[in-house]
């Protein structure tokens, strides 16, 4: 029992032991701060003191591309470019700051802003009201994670919240997406088209102010010369694809960023190495406190080195323009439904350059046929090319001692056992082997195949089954490239489709009937007989020079010297009386090609080479179908100039056409060559 | 003798000093925190204004007596409980849930204002009248009214609590507890009563602490809480380890404040860059600039307050005043342990003010609010002790 009085008494009492219990709190404080502060403090000092270095990799403009005599290809446009690098742990409302003090300087288009991004940045700009839109249920409910919360907040905003921002606004938004949306130490694009002096300036004067903005050179892809060889110079991918996914890893691990811009084919992707350059890379020292301690310059960093190509543009150009011609004009004059497509490849035969390659396809569009680019074709997609792989045929005939220069052979039908009868374009009575290629005879090949197979025709005779024959022709024929890779460098060269073995068709094997070849190895075909037995690997890249910061070519800093993939396993001789023959085929009477090339101006180029037609059936990829009851013909020619000092060889190969009478590829083989004799006499090449 | 009695030697100027020098401490330290860029507001010169509107409120409540306070404290209590009922079905236009919390009135000028705030001393007043008023009708002090005694203060701050956790803040409901038990100790509660609450309270927050750190699984299953709810616990025990998320301020805090060392790096030469370092976390800012020296320096401004206010509390032979210091000296005292304590790890964060010293108009006002009281103290008991020896 207390009383009031001692309730008195025991107020200072207690107010005592409350001022000790303050006192007791406020010295945990003080030891608290003092083990802080004097006995940790170094550690955190050192800690403070500690840096993080970051590498920033820039990019730098790619290399160009020059054809084989300095004329530019592919060149750069270069604009300048406003560009954010944002740090690792660069926070979303600092990116909107920067947006902000950004808006005021530049302008950029805002059409790219999609709805979402307006209502991440109403969200971010607008957070009490964002925060309105959820109840309080949903506000306290535990499963509801953030990023359901923020879900909902995205479905709830109306058209009138978004109404309320301003375009200022739009501009800060437009600015804030390209600046948040790339990776960390990356630097993404804020705005490289149509930036002002003005604003480039105005950047300049506060970069300062503006963390992770930096004023650079982009560049743009440009190519002078329009759709000339485009397809073969193929695409980059865009800063907003990046890296495409399929070589995702194979990009990164060499030190590429995911927005840098790649070749994604042809020429632009089997040079990336040489054409992307050496980015430049600066050292970044950041501190604990976010800020940049210092910068340090590791390279400067290198433009993309230039590619010369082996092409002769104004060649190139030429014979694209022959192609479509003649495609347009064998259309009209009985080229048949299915004559679509036509492709002609260039190439020095002694050094395997590619001087031109081109290829053309007809689509019927609107009423209306319209050439499209097909030059991919001439190394992509195969044919069975005729008469044109006599010569190797012959060839592999002398090297296995089946026939001998000058042997005899009667061309007459020839009755099997099993097929219908086979005969040449005429019956041609006792010939030889000259002659056998100058009139392109099909029994001389017939009867040296069956030869081949160990046996001696007679009539009714049944095919020896012998396997080992198919072996060596295709042995002896790959060895000028028919049916293996030319090297060329680039992507995605097919090889052509080989049959099955049975001896069967060794006949039509023979004759250029069978296996399927791509034009690229036809070329390779006639330089290597050109080249006396030589296989050079074809080559599109002439050189790589030094960046040169004027326009024209700087140093070479490689140069492809010609490779010899192989020598033709066969004596010199027999490849002279082939050369012999292919020669009959352009300038003796009776020979195949001589009504086309025999009067000038073709005679005096002094051609050799051999004609082609083959049997073939129209296969329609996009309707999927085989026109088995239609057949056509691939019209092909080979050839080089002059005979007895090649400097140039090519292959036409015109599939699908209606009849094997039509001239198309005689024709396009006399504007081709023409046209690279006149272009020589024009400019003198090198 | 009456003489002295004027207006201006019944200020206590002890309490003018120390005010005025958190005043400076408050200037320096927010001047140099916006300076970190991350925000455009210009804080240091609305924390002048709020200061000025701060000084009007103390001239006013120091003309004060007793009296009048006892019989205005139901109104103000009801007043506040009413606003803190208003927040809870105000529209979003005029109370705004700001980071997740519906705690502001949005006020046209002056940004929001923050009524649990005032609600603090609001309380004070209420709880002491409760304990004069309670002492005046039971002269005769027996277990069963001092029960009696504990349920009614218990009452009366439980309404308010309830209010403000459901804003929810977390920080602000602590201050009314910590307003509560230092005014139920120093109420003449006896210590039979005394004793077993604080050890079973004590008790049951070490299991619970326990269960946190050791069992967290049981206390999911029985009372529904989830683990990551206790991430404030965790981050506070071992920062480190969640540095990237919960830690995050702690350790950028102990790294601000320890590297600061004994003399601190010098007034505006801050290197760790924290959010809220102006408001919540500004004692980062002193202990960082001014080191070990200047934050003791702070800390010692503090308890020459709560000297202070302890000594008038002492010196009064009015219990009602008496009881009012205490509430303003658990007050001060819990925000300034809590507010400092966490910057430096030895509490969990949790989202109250530095009295005086951070920026935020509604606390500073509360406060402002609260000395103001201990100033009408001042400027009354003299004159009442004057006019007895009359």
């Amino acid at each position: 029992m207390e009383t009031q009085k001692n309730t008195k008494k025991t107020l200072p009492f207690r107010l005592n032991i409350l001022f000790l219990i303050v006192f007791i709190c406020f010295s945990i404080l003080v030891i608290k701060l003092g083990t802080l502060q004097i006995v940790k403090g170094e550690d955190f000092r050192k800690e403070i003191s500690r840096t993080e270095n970051h590498i920033v990799r820039e990019p730098v403009p790619r290399g160009k591309i020059y054809d084989r005599n300095g004329r530019i290809v592919v060149d750069n446009d270069g604009k300048n470019a406003i560009s954010y690098t944002k740090a690792k742990d660069t926070k979303q409302d600092e990116i909107l700051e920067v947006a902000k003090k950004l808006s005021q300087l530049i302008v950029v288009k805002t059409d790219k802003l999609t709805e979402r991004d307006l209502k991440d940045y109403w969200i971010l700009t607008r957070p009490e009201e964002a925060v309105a839109k959820l109840t309080k249920a949903e506000l306290s409910n535990k499963k509801l994670e953030s990023k359901d919360l923020y879900k909902l907040q995205l479905e709830r905003i109306s058209t009138a919240d978004l109404s309320k921002i301003s375009m200022k606004e739009k501009q800060v938004a437009s600015i804030f997406r390209e600046m948040a949306k790339g990776y960390a130490l990356t630097p993404q694009i804020v705005k490289n088209d149509d930036v002002k002096v003005d604003e480039i300036a105005r950047v300049s004067e506060n970069l300062e102010s503006l963390p992770g903005v930096d004023v650079f050179t982009d560049w743009k892809r440009m190519y002078p010369n329009g759709d000339t060889f485009r397809s073969i110079l193929g695409n980059i991918s865009t800063d907003e694809e990046g890296l495409p996914a399929n070589l995702l890893d194979y990009y990164l691990s060499r030190d590429y960023s995911r927005n840098d811009r790649v070749g994604k084919s042809q020429i632009e992707l089997q040079y990336e190495d040489v054409l992307s350059g050496q980015k430049a890379k600066t050292e970044y020292e950041v501190g604990q406190s976010g800020k940049i301690e210092q910068s340090k310059m590791i390279s400067e960093g290198k433009r993309g080195k230039d590619l010369v190509l082996t092409i002769d543009l104004e060649l190139q150009k030429k014979v694209e323009e022959i192609l479509e011609k003649q495609l347009v004009s064998g259309k009209q004059n009985g080229g048949g439904p299915f004559l679509d497509r036509a492709f002609v490849v260039m190439t020095n035969p002694k050094t395997g350059e590619v001087l031109s390659m081109s290829g053309k396809k007809l689509t019927f569009k609107n009423g209306k046929y319209e050439v499209d680019d097909y030059a991919l074709g001439t190394f992509t997609s195969s044919y069975e090319m005729g008469s044109v792989v006599k010569g190797a045929t012959i060839l592999t005939g002398y090297q296995t001692g089946v026939i001998q220069p000058n042997t005899y052979l009667v061309d007459e039908p020839i009755q099997l056992a099993s097929t219908p009868i086979k005969k040449s374009w005429r019956t041609m009575g006792r010939i030889n082997d000259l002659e056998a290629l100058r009139r392109s005879s099909n029994v001389y090949m017939f009867k040296t195949a069956i030869r081949s197979l160990g046996s001696e025709y007679y009539h009714m005779m049944k095919i020896p089954l012998n396997y080992d024959a198919f072996d060596t022709y295709r042995y002896y024929f790959n060895q000028f490239g028919l049916g293996v890779r030319t090297g060329i460098d680039l992507p995605s060269e097919a090889a052509g489709l080989p049959g099955s073995n049975s001896p069967n068709f060794l006949l039509d094997f023979t004759i250029g009937q069978y296996d399927t070849y791509t034009p690229m190895q036809l070329a390779q075909y006639v330089s290597t007989i050109a080249n006396d037995g030589y296989r050079a690997k074809l080559q599109m890249v002439k050189e790589i020079r030094e960046p040169n910061l004027e326009s024209d070519l700087g140093q070479i800093q490689h140069s492809f010297e010609p490779v010899i993939l192989n020598q033709v396993d066969m004596k010199d001789e027999y490849i002279k009386r082939v050369q012999e023959g292919f020669r009959q085929v352009y300038q003796e009477s009776g020979g195949t090609a001589t009504s086309y090339f025999g009067s000038k101006p073709y005679s005096d180029y002094n051609l050799a080479g051999k004609t082609g037609t083959a049997q073939s059936f129209y296969y329609d990829s996009e309707k999927k179908k085989l026109y088995v009851d239609e057949p056509t013909f691939n019209l092909t020619l080979v050839g080089y100039a002059p005979f007895d000092n090649p400097e140039v060889a090519f292959s036409v190969v015109v599939p699908y056409v209606k009849s094997d009478k039509h001239p198309i590829n005689k024709l396009i083989g006399q504007d081709i060559i023409k046209a690279y004799f006149e272009l020589k006499e024009q400019a003198p090449v090198e | 003798m009456s003489t002295k009695n004027t207006s201006t030697s019944r200020l206590d100027y002890n309490l003018i000093l120390i005010l005025f020098l958190l005043f400076l401490a408050s200037c320096i330290s927010i001047y140099s925190a916006q300076k970190s860029g991350q925000y455009i507001d210009k804080f240091l010169i609305k924390q002048l204004v709020w200061y000025f509107v701060g000084t009007g409120i103390i001239a006013v409540v120091i003309h004060f007596d007793s009296d009048q306070l006892k019989k205005l404290s139901w109104y103000v209590y009801g007043l506040g409980i009413s606003l803190l009922l208003f927040l809870i079905v105000a529209p979003a236009s005029i109370a705004p849930v700001i980071n997740g919390a519906k705690s502001w009135f949005k006020v046209p000028g002056m940004g929001s204002l923050q009524p649990s705030e005032f609600v603090k001393v609001f309380i004070i007043l209420a709880l002491a009248r409760v304990i004069v008023e309670h002492h005046q009708k039971y002269r005769l002090k027996t277990i069963q009214s001092d029960f009696w005694l504990m349920i009614k203060m218990g009452l009366i701050t439980l309404f308010p609590l309830v209010l403000v956790m459901q804003q929810p803040d977390l920080g602000t409901s602590l201050v009314f507890i910590s307003i509560f038990l230092g005014m139920l100790f120093i109420s003449g509660v006896s210590w039979r009563i005394l004793v077993p609450i604080f050890s079973v309270g004590t008790t049951l927050v070490a299991i619970i602490f326990y269960f946190v750190l050791w069992k967290p699984e049981i206390l999911e299953k029985y009372l529904g809480v989830k683990e990551y709810q206790f991430g404030r616990i965790y981050s506070w025990l071992d920062p480190y380890n969640y540095q990237s998320t919960t830690g995050f301020q702690l350790t950028r805090s102990l790294l601000a404040i320890g590297s600061g060392e004994t003399t601190g790096k010098g007034y505006g030469q801050r290197e760790v860059y924290l959010p809220e370092s102006h408001s919540d976390f500004i004692f980062s800012v002193v202990g960082e600039e001014f080191g070990f020296i200047g934050a003791s320096i702070l800390i010692s401004l503090f308890f020459l307050l709560i000297y202070q206010i302890t000594k008038i509390g002492m010196e009064t032979k009015n219990d009602f005043y008496t009881y009012v210091c205490v509430g303003v000296i658990s007050m001060i005292t819990f925000h300034v342990f809590q507010n400092i304590g966490m910057t430096i790890g030895v509490l969990p964060i949790t989202g109250i003010p530095l009295p005086f010293v951070s920026y935020g108009g509604s606390s500073l006002w509360g406060n402002m609010l609260a000395i103001g009281l201990i100033f009408s103290i001042r400027f009354h008991y003299k004159k009442y002790m004057f006019s007895t020896s009359e």
